[in-house]
């Protein structure tokens, strides 16, 4: 028979190809992964013609034009900040005021923590709520309507 | 099965239990090589030398417990990234091993079955995270409260050490509860990061734009800067009086990076560096423990004189001792359970980096390092694909905790740095470190989910 300390060597050696395995594994599965959200990332590229547009009805205090049009992207911020999508310098904004994404065909509007609060069509939007084209949403004192 | 419900069936995470199959076979090979050591290694192999099935019985319990934890997983969070938790798997289970190795060796025989129970807590945690934090940022909106919360977690630790500041020998921060042994500082690097995070993404722009002119320095207005230098304070509190260096290199750490992750403004780095360079060069003078353990980096092991033994017997024992076993271990190791690491001191918690070294060798250290490096980067990952700025920020910061620890430790008991006390993630016994780890690993996962559901959708 097998001595044990002849065993154990080759326990030892097993446990270290084992290891290396895995973290093969783990290079393939990040690498799938990589190459995965490159191809949805060129997917959306091509899919990038412009979802929506906020058109401003109603400036409110602002000093917009009624008439504005703002493009949408898929994730779309809206606040006083310079890191927003649509930057609307105006006191009654605040720094990130409203959240719009695109999920499923469909628009969610929501909050993000703003003093005077987002809309649509007159219900408060503290959590993401849906809306649809022709919808008002209004940002703050800014009263935007949504388009294709 | 399958039939019946074809979208479960492929809903199912099976990147994830395909990436635990191999982590699986390691804990049985390893854990029969651990029963095979104890035996006289002279005698042949036969059935009666192998294991029972209840000599098992622990690698099947964490076995059990991972896969529930994937199962849970696709049933209730399929989004969240597939990686992260195998590889934390593998790590905590050959932190398992390695503490019932250990165990009898430093004559704590439970030590195994204890480090077991709390790897079990610390996945039910992690879980438990990914269920209560719906939204992660009500975290930001409370960050004052989790200033707070750090510094009557170090108000103990404070209080102890002011009253022994005359020794000037480090304290460790373990809070004793009747049998519980807590270490407050495990909660305080998760409350640091989230108060950080907070914080940062609120005054990023003005961060950036400077106002306050000092010399050639530009700093930001004084209101926004106070947070800043109230955890600089806190750092240096630790330092000073806590005389923890390890906790207070982690903190600052964690400051430096997530500034620089915040506003990417390279004079705060510089000036920060200065100022701890300047803290280094003080706290050497002051303190004796601090100028020991920069005595110790400097012992040459290859040429020893009568200075070196000096030296040995006052403070370098732990780190002479951990590189010879570091040495003994050669490439292929010594296999698990065949070594001696018990020579070395503490080598349970803060020195189970030469443990590893010693029985799994260069080549297994090797991997054991590539596995931390996929889990920070993952958690890189996790922090550019997040959709909010500020979970992007904790992200990165609770990711940056695993890095910096990582590094601060292995490299202490390689003798390139001053050792400190601070556990390994995952690898190092000890309840806290391991429930606290957990945690982030929880949060970290429920913010990958969180942003591809606002990306995807549930469907």
């Amino acid at each position: 028979m097998l001595p044990i300390d002849a065993f154990l060597l080759i326990l030892r050696l097993l446990f270290l190809v084992l290891l290396y395995l895995f973290l093969m594994q783990v290079v393939i599965a990040i690498t799938r992964d990589l190459r995965k959200a490159a191809s949805t990332n060129e997917d959306a590229g091509q899919a990038a013609a412009v979802l929506g547009h906020l058109v401003v009805v109603d400036s409110g205090p602002s000093n917009l034009l009624p008439g504005t049009r703002f493009d949408l992207a898929p994730l779309t911020t809206i606040g006083r900040g310079p890191t927003n999508v649509i930057r609307l310098d105006d006191p009654s904004i605040s720094a990130e005021n409203t959240r719009l994404s695109y999920r499923n065909r469909t628009w969610y509007v929501q909050d993000a923590g703003s003093r005077n609060g987002t809309f649509v069509n007159n219900q408060q939007a503290r959590e993401a709520i849906p809306a649809k084209t022709g919808d008002i949403v209004r940002v703050g004192y800014i009263q935007f309507k949504l388009t294709q | 099965m399958a039939s019946q419900s074809p979208g479960v069936f492929r809903q199912y995470r099976w990147k994830e239990l395909g990436l635990f199959i191999i982590p699986f076979l390691i804990f049985l090979v390893e854990m029969v090589q651990l029963f095979l050591a104890t035996q006289d290694t002279q005698s042949s192999l036969s059935v009666n030398n192998l294991p029972t099935i209840q000599g098992l019985i622990p690698v099947f319990g964490l076995i059990g417990v991972l896969l529930a934890a994937n199962i849970l997983f696709s049933i209730f969070f399929r989004k969240a990234d597939q990686v992260l938790f195998p590889l934390v798997g593998l790590l905590s289970g050959l932190g398992v091993l390695m503490a019932t190795r250990l165990g009898p060796d430093i004559k704590i025989d439970s030590l195994g079955t204890q480090q077991l129970v709390w790897v079990m807590l610390g996945i039910a945690i992690c879980c438990g995270v990914m269920f209560l934090m719906r939204d992660t940022l009500w975290l930001a909106r409370y960050k004052y409260t989790w200033a707070v919360v750090s510094f009557l977690v170090l108000l103990p630790s404070v209080i102890s050490g002011l009253l022994s500041i005359r020794s000037g020998a480090p304290t460790r921060d373990i809070l004793n509860f009747g049998p519980l042994h807590i270490q407050p500082s495990e909660l305080l690097k998760i409350s640091i990061v989230i108060f950080f995070a907070g914080y940062l993404n609120e005054t990023r722009d003005v961060l950036t734009e400077a106002h306050l002119r000092i010399g050639i320095l530009k700093l930001p207005p004084l209101r926004q800067l106070g947070p800043l230098v109230l955890m600089l304070t806190l750092s240096l509190i630790i330092f000073l009086v806590v005389r923890e260096l390890g906790l207070a290199m982690l903190i600052y750490g964690l400051f430096l990076s997530m500034t620089y992750l915040a506003n990417g403004k390279l004079t705060y780095v510089v000036a920060s560096l200065a100022v701890f360079v300047l803290l280094g060069f003080v706290g050497y003078g002051l303190f004796s423990y601090v100028r020991g353990r920069f005595a110790t980096v400097s012992i040459d092991v290859l040429h020893w004189t009568q200075a070196s033994d000096e030296l040995y017997q006052n403070s370098a024992l732990q780190v002479v001792q951990g590189l010879i076993a570091v040495a003994s271990g050669g490439i292929l190791g010594s296999g698990l359970g065949l070594g001696a690491p018990s020579y070395v001191p503490v080598v349970e918690s803060d020195m189970v980096f030469t443990a590893f070294c010693e029985e799994l060798g260069l080549a297994g250290v090797f991997a054991v390092i590539g596995i931390y490096l996929f889990i920070i980067y993952r958690g890189y990952r996790i922090a550019i694909e997040a959709t909010e700025p500020f979970n992007q920020l904790l992200a990165a910061g609770l990711t940056t905790i695993f890095a910096i620890q990582t590094l601060i430790i292995s490299a202490g008991n390689l003798k390139l740095m001053p050792l400190t006390g601070i556990p390994l993630p995952f690898l190092s016994y000890g309840g806290s470190s391991i429930l606290a780890n957990y945690i982030i690993i929880g949060v970290l996962l429920r913010i990958s989910y969180n942003s591809r559901v606002a990306r995807e959708g549930l469907s």
